[in-house]
C-alpha cells in the first residue's frame, strides 16, 4: 500500500471507531435502559469502559504514530485527536451517572 | 498502426462519429431536444435555478408567517392556513432549496475543479434533476387542491397520521418529498464517484481543492443520512394507506420511532446544507487574500470528523420527550463535541484571512457575514445541546433564533457569496459590486434585525409555531420589528434578483478568471465550451492556475494534456485511482438523451396517482419505469478494447476491476440501501425493546423456514462469488447459466423469508408490521437482482455482449454479494426471534 493509501485508513479508523464506539454506549444505555431491562447498570458501565479502551486506543492510534511519507500527515495526526477526545466525551455521562436517571 | 488509429476495433461497441469535431462531439441540443441534454453544466444550472425558485416562493411565505406575527391578534392569515403556510415555508427551504442547490453547484463545478470532462453519470444527473423538479411539483400543487401540508416540515405523528389529518395534505408531503430525495440520493452517490474516480493525472486525494473534500463528505453524509427519513415516510404512508400499525401505541407502535427516523436524517442534515456552503467559502476565501487555505489537513480532519460526529446529535431535538437522562447526556456531550471539528474549520478560515489582505469584494463581504452570523449560531447551538436550558428553551423562538443563525448564516450568505463569484462563469458577466454591496448590507441589517430579536422573544416565552399572541405580555414590539427586518432582508434578495436581470445585458464581460482564482474551472474563458477540456492537464498542486504559469499563460484549448489526441468521436474522460489519481481507464460518456426524463416522468406518474388513490395508474407508472430503466441500461458496451490517451498512458475503456466507476457507483449504492436496512434494523430493536410486552404478542417466526432462507442466503452469496469469477474469466456461456442460478436463487430467498413470518400478522402489531415492512426491504433488492440477472442473461443470449465487455456480471456480483448479505442478517434476526423468543 502506498503513503498516501495508509493515510487514508489512518484518517478513516479514528472515525469508524468512533462510530462503532458511539453506537456501542447508545446500544448499552438503551439495553438498561428501557423497559425491557436487558442488562444492569454496572454491567452497563463495565462494558462501556471496555469499549471505549478498546475503541479511544484504535483513534488514537494513527495520532500516535500516524503513517508518513505524505501530505496528509497533519491531517491524519488532527483527525485522531478529535475522535479520540469525542469518544472520551460519549463515556462521560456513563461515568457521571449513577444510574439510569428517570 | 495504434490503438488511436484503429477505431475499427471496437467489439460490438457503439463506433461513435470521428469525422466529428471534438466541439461537434459535445454540442449541446438545441430547441425542444435542449430539454435532453446531459451535460453537467446544463444540468447543474437547472439545479441551481430551480432551487433558487423555491427559495423565493419559500421566502414569500415566511413573509406571509411575518405579516401575520406584525400585531398581537392578527387576523391576516387564519390558523389553518398560517399552519400549511409555515409548514410549506420549512419543507421546501428545506427538502427543495438548501440541498439541492447546494448539489447544483457541485455538479456544475466539480467536474471543472478536478479536471473531468463532465460528470461520470451524465444520465443518472439528468434523471435525479427531474425527479427532483416533479418531487417538487407534486408538493407545491397542494396548494391547487386546497390540501397544502400542515404538520409541520417534521411531521409529527400521530398528527399526520389519519386519525388528525385525514384527506391528503400528508401524503402529499410524504410522497413528494421522498420522490424528491431520489434526487438528492442519486446526485451524491453520483458526485462521490466522480470525486474519486475521475480526476486530472497526478491530482491525488492531497492535491485536491478543499471543495471536493467538503462535497465528498457531504456527500456520504446524504448516503447515510437520507435513508432514515425515506424509510421513515415509506412507513407513515403505509400506516395512512393500509393501516400500518408503526407508530400505534395500542399495539406496540410508538410516535417517538418516526422522531427517531426523521432526525437521524434531520440533525446531520444541518451539516449537510452547512458543509458544501463552507467548502465555498474555504474555495473563495484564498481567491480574495491571495493566499492558499491555512491548515488543509486539519480542515479534511475537521471535515472528516463533523462528517460522522453529526450523526450522533439526532436526539438533542427530543431532550423533553421522556427519554432517559443517561441517554440526554450522551446526546448532549456529542452536541457539544462538534463545536471542535466546527471551530477548527473557523480558525482556518480566520488564519487564512490573517495572512494576507483581502480584497473586500462582494463575495467576500458576504464570507465576513457568514463568519459573524454562523459563529453566533454555533453558540447558541452549544447553550441548547445543554440539557437544562434546551427544556427552558425547547420549541420556543430561541430556537427559531438558533436554526435560522445556523441555516441562514452558514449557507444562504455563502450562497450568495458563490452566486457572486461564480456568477461571471456561468452568464460570462460580472455582476455589479455597487448594488451587490447594497444587497449584502440589506441582507445582513435586515437578518440581524429578524432574527437576533428572536433570542430574546424566545427568553420572553413565546412558543414556535403559534398564528397570533395576545398583546401586553411583552411580544409586541419585539415581533414587530422583527416582521421589519423581515421586509428588509426580502429587499436585499429583491434587489440582487435585480441584480442578476439586470447583468445578463448590461453587466460588465468577464473575461478569463476575472478574481484571479486559483482552482481549475476558470482555466477557460467563461461561458465556455459544451465540456471542459480540450486535453487534460497533469495537476501537481491544489491550486494549479497559481503554480503552472504554462496553464493561464497560453489558451486554453492550447494546454498540454492527456486525450488530446483521441479522436474516436465518442464523449469520453480520463478515469483515475481513487486515491493516487493516476489515470486507470477511459470512461465513455453518453450523448443527449430523453430516457432519463421519460424514466423520471413515468415514477412521477406513479407517486402522483398513488395520492390520487389511482392504484392501476401507480402500477402502470411503475411498469412504465422499470421500462425506462431498461432502455436506459440496454445499449452496446463499450468494455474490451484499449486507447492511447497521450503522454504515456495506454489505458483500456471502462474497465472490469473493483476501482472502474460503476463498480465504486455499485459500493456506494450498496451503501444507501445498508442504511435503508439499518433504518428497519432500528425499528425492530426500538420496538422489541421498548415495548416487551407487545413483542411478547408477536408470532414467533418459522425455524425451518427461517433456517432454509439463510441457506438461500448462503447459497446466493456463492453464487454471487463465482458469478464474479467467470466475470472476470469471461466465459460467456457460463455466466448466462449463473445468471439463471442467481435469479432461482432470488426466488427462493424471497419465498423462504415470507414463509417464515407468514404467521406473523403485520397488523397485529407495530413490530409484527415492521417485520414485513423489513421482509418487504429485502424482497425489493431481491428482486432488482433477479431483474438485473435476467437482463444481463437477456444481453448475452442475444448476442449484445462480447468478449472483454462482462462488467454488468463483475457489478451484478456486487450487487447480489450484498443482497445475499442483507437476506442472511435479515435471517438471523428472524432467527434470533425464533430461538430466543420475542418475550
Amino acid at each position: 500500500m502506498t503513503a498516501l493509501g495508509r493515510q487514508v485508513w489512518g484518517l478513516t479508523i479514528p472515525a469508524v471507531a468512533w462510530a462503532a464506539h458511539f453506537i456501542a454506549i447508545y446500544a448499552l444505555i438503551s439495553a438498561a435502559c428501557a423497559p425491557r431491562g436487558l442488562i444492569d447498570i454496572p454491567l452497563m458501565f463495565g462494558l462501556g469502559i471496555v469499549a471505549t479502551v478498546l475503541f479511544g486506543i484504535a483513534a488514537l492510534w494513527p495520532t500516535i504514530r500516524p503513517p508518513k511519507g505524505a501530505a496528509l500527515t497533519g491531517a491524519v495526526r488532527v483527525g485522531g485527536l478529535i475522535f479520540a477526545v469525542a469518544i472520551l466525551f460519549d463515556v462521560l455521562p456513563l461515568i457521571f451517572s449513577s444510574g439510569c436517571g428517570g | 498502426m495504434t490503438a488511436v488509429d484503429e477505431p475499427q476495433s471496437y467489439s460490438g461497441t457503439r463506433k461513435g462519429e470521428p469525422d466529428k469535431t471534438i466541439e461537434e462531439v459535445w454540442a449541446q441540443p438545441t430547441g425542444l431536444r435542449w430539454w435532453s441534454s446531459v451535460s453537467h453544466r446544463v444540468v447543474g444550472k437547472r439545479f441551481i435555478y430551480t432551487g433558487f425558485a423555491f427559495f423565493i416562493i419559500a421566502g414569500f411565505l415566511a413573509l406571509l408567517v411575518r405579516t401575520q406575527l406584525i400585531v398581537p391578534g392578527n387576523t391576516f392569515l387564519d390558523n389553518e392556513t398560517y399552519n400549511q403556510v409555515f409548514t410549506m415555508h420549512g419543507t421546501l427551504m428545506m427538502f427543495l432549496f438548501a440541498i439541492p442547490i447546494l448539489e447544483g453547484f457541485a455538479v456544475y463545478l466539480i467536474p471543472m475543479m478536478l479536471g473531468a470532462r463532465d460528470l461520470i453519470f451524465p444520465r443518472l444527473e439528468q434523471f435525479g434533476y427531474y425527479c427532483y423538479l416533479f418531487g417538487g411539483i407534486i408538493v407545491l400543487s397542494s396548494f391547487l387542491f386546497d390540501a397544502a401540508p400542515d404538520g409541520g416540515w417534521f411531521m409529527y405523528v400521530p398528527l399526520t397520521t389519519n386519525a388528525f389529518t385525514p384527506g391528503v395534505s400528508a401524503d402529499f408531503w410524504l410522497i413528494g418529498i421522498t420522490f424528491a430525495e431520489i434526487a438528492s440520493v442519486t446526485a451524491a452517490v453520483e458526485l462521490i464517484v466522480a470525486i474519486l474516480c475521475a480526476r486530472a493525472p497526478g491530482m491525488s486525494l492531497t492535491k485536491m481543492p478543499i471543495f471536493a473534500w467538503y462535497i465528498l463528505i457531504t456527500a456520504f453524509m446524504i448516503a447515510i443520512g437520507f435513508p432514515p427519513l425515506i424509510i421513515g415516510s415509506i412507513l407513515l404512508e403505509a400506516n395512512r394507506l393500509l393501516g400500518l400499525p408503526f407508530f400505534d401505541p395500542t399495539v406496540g407502535g410508538d410516535p417517538l420511532l418516526w422522531q427517531h427516523l426523521f432526525w437521524l436524517f434531520g440533525h446531520p442534515e444541518v451539516y449537510i446544507i452547512f458543509l458544501p456552503a463552507a467548502g465555498m467559502v474555504a474555495t473563495i476565501l484564498p481567491t480574495f487574500v491571495g493566499k492558499p487555505l491555512f491548515g488543509y489537513g486539519f480542515v479534511v480532519a475537521a471535515v472528516i470528523s463533523m462528517g460522522f460526529i453529526s450523526f450522533g446529535l439526532w436526539a438533542h431535538h427530543m431532550f423533553t420527550t421522556g427519554l432517559p437522562i443517561l441517554s440526554l447526556s450522551l446526546f448532549s456531550a456529542a452536541s457539544t463535541m462538534v463545536a471542535v471539528p466546527t471551530g477548527v474549520q473557523i480558525f482556518a478560515f480566520i488564519a487564512t484571512l490573517a495572512q494576507g489582505r483581502p480584497r473586500m469584494t462582494t463575495p467576500m463581504l458576504f464570507v465576513m457575514g457568514f463568519l459573524f452570523i454562523f459563529v453566533l449560531g454555533g453558540l447558541t447551538g452549544v447553550m441548547l445541546a445543554s440539557v437544562p436550558f434546551n427544556w427552558q428553551a425547547h420549541d420556543s423562538y430561541f430556537v427559531v433564533a438558533h436554526l435560522h443563525y445556523v441555516l441562514i448564516g452558514g449557507m444562504v450568505f455563502p450562497l450568495f457569496a458563490a452566486f457572486y463569484y461564480w456568477a461571471p462563469h456561468i452568464t460570462g458577466r460580472m455582476m455589479s459590486e455597487r448594488l451587490g454591496k447594497w444587497v449584502f448590507w440589506l441582507m445582513f441589517i435586515g437578518f440581524n434585525a429578524t432574527f437576533f430579536l428572536m433570542h430574546v422573544t424566545g427568553l420572553r416565552g413565546m412558543p414556535r409555531r403559534i398564528a397570533t399572541y395576545p398583546e401586553g405580555i411583552g411580544w409586541d414590539r419585539l415581533n414587530l420589528l422583527s416582521t421589519l427586518g423581515s421586509y428588509i432582508l426580502a429587499a436585499g434578495v429583491a434587489l440582487f434578483i435585480f441584480d442578476f436581470i439586470r447583468h445578463l445585458r448590461h453587466g460588465e464581460r468577464a473575461g478569463r478568471d476575472p478574481w484571479r482564482a486559483g482552482t481549475m474551472e476558470w482555466l477557460y474563458p467563461t461561458v465556455a465550451i459544451g465540456f471542459n477540456f480540450h486535453a487534460i492537464p497533469p495537476v501537481e498542486t491544489r491550486e494549479p492556475l497559481w503554480n503552472n504559469p504554462n496553464m493561464l499563460g497560453k489558451n486554453a484549448e492550447d494546454v498540454e494534456g492527456v486525450m488530446r489526441k483521441m479522436h474516436d468521436g465518442r464523449r469520453e474522460t480520463i478515469g483515475c485511482d481513487p486515491v493516487s489519481g493516476s489515470p486507470v481507464q477511459i470512461v465513455r460518456l453518453p450523448h443527449p438523451t430523453f430516457t432519463p426524463m421519460f424514466t423520471a416522468f413515468a415514477l412521477a406518474v406513479a407517486f402522483a396517482a398513488t395520492i390520487a388513490s389511482a392504484y392501476f395508474v401507480a402500477i402502470a407508472g411503475i411498469v412504465a419505469g422499470l421500462l425506462g430503466f431498461t432502455i436506459w441500461a440496454w445499449e452496446p458496451s463499450d468494455s474490451g478494447v484499449t486507447r492511447d490517451a497521450g503522454m504515456g498512458y495506454v489505458l483500456p475503456v471502462n474497465m472490469i476491476e473493483k476501482r472502474s466507476h460503476m463498480h465504486i457507483a455499485t459500493v456506494g449504492t450498496m451503501l444507501v440501501l445498508y442504511a435503508l436496512l439499518g433504518s428497519l434494523i432500528f425499528a425492530l430493536l426500538y420496538l422489541w425493546n421498548v415495548y416487551p410486552n407487545f413483542a411478547a404478542q408477536t408470532a414467533q417466526p418459522n425455524l425451518l423456514w427461517t433456517g432454509l432462507s439463510m441457506l438461500a442466503g448462503l447459497v446466493l452469496l456463492i453464487l454471487a462469488m463465482i458469478n464474479r469469477r467467470v466475470a472476470v474469466a469471461d466465459r460467456i456461456g457460463l455466466a448466462t447459466v449463473m445468471n439463471l442460478a442467481v435469479i432461482l436463487a432470488s426466488i427462493a430467498c424471497t419465498a423462504c423469508l415470507a414463509l417464515a413470518i407468514q404467521r406473523t400478522d403485520p397488523w397485529g402489531t407495530a413490530l409484527g408490521a415492521t417485520m414485513w415492512a423489513t421482509l418487504g426491504f429485502v424482497a425489493l433488492n431481491l428482486f432488482i437482482t433477479l431483474y438485473w440477472a435476467l437482463f444481463n442473461a437477456a444481453r448475452k443470449v442475444t448476442g449484445r455482449v462480447g468478449a472483454g465487455q462482462s462488467l454488468p456480471d463483475f457489478n451484478l456480483a456486487t450487487y447480489a454479494k450484498g443482497t445475499a448479505v442483507m437476506v442472511l442478517i435479515t435471517g438471523g434476526l428472524f432467527l434470533a426471534a425464533t430461538l430466543g423468543g420475542l418475550s
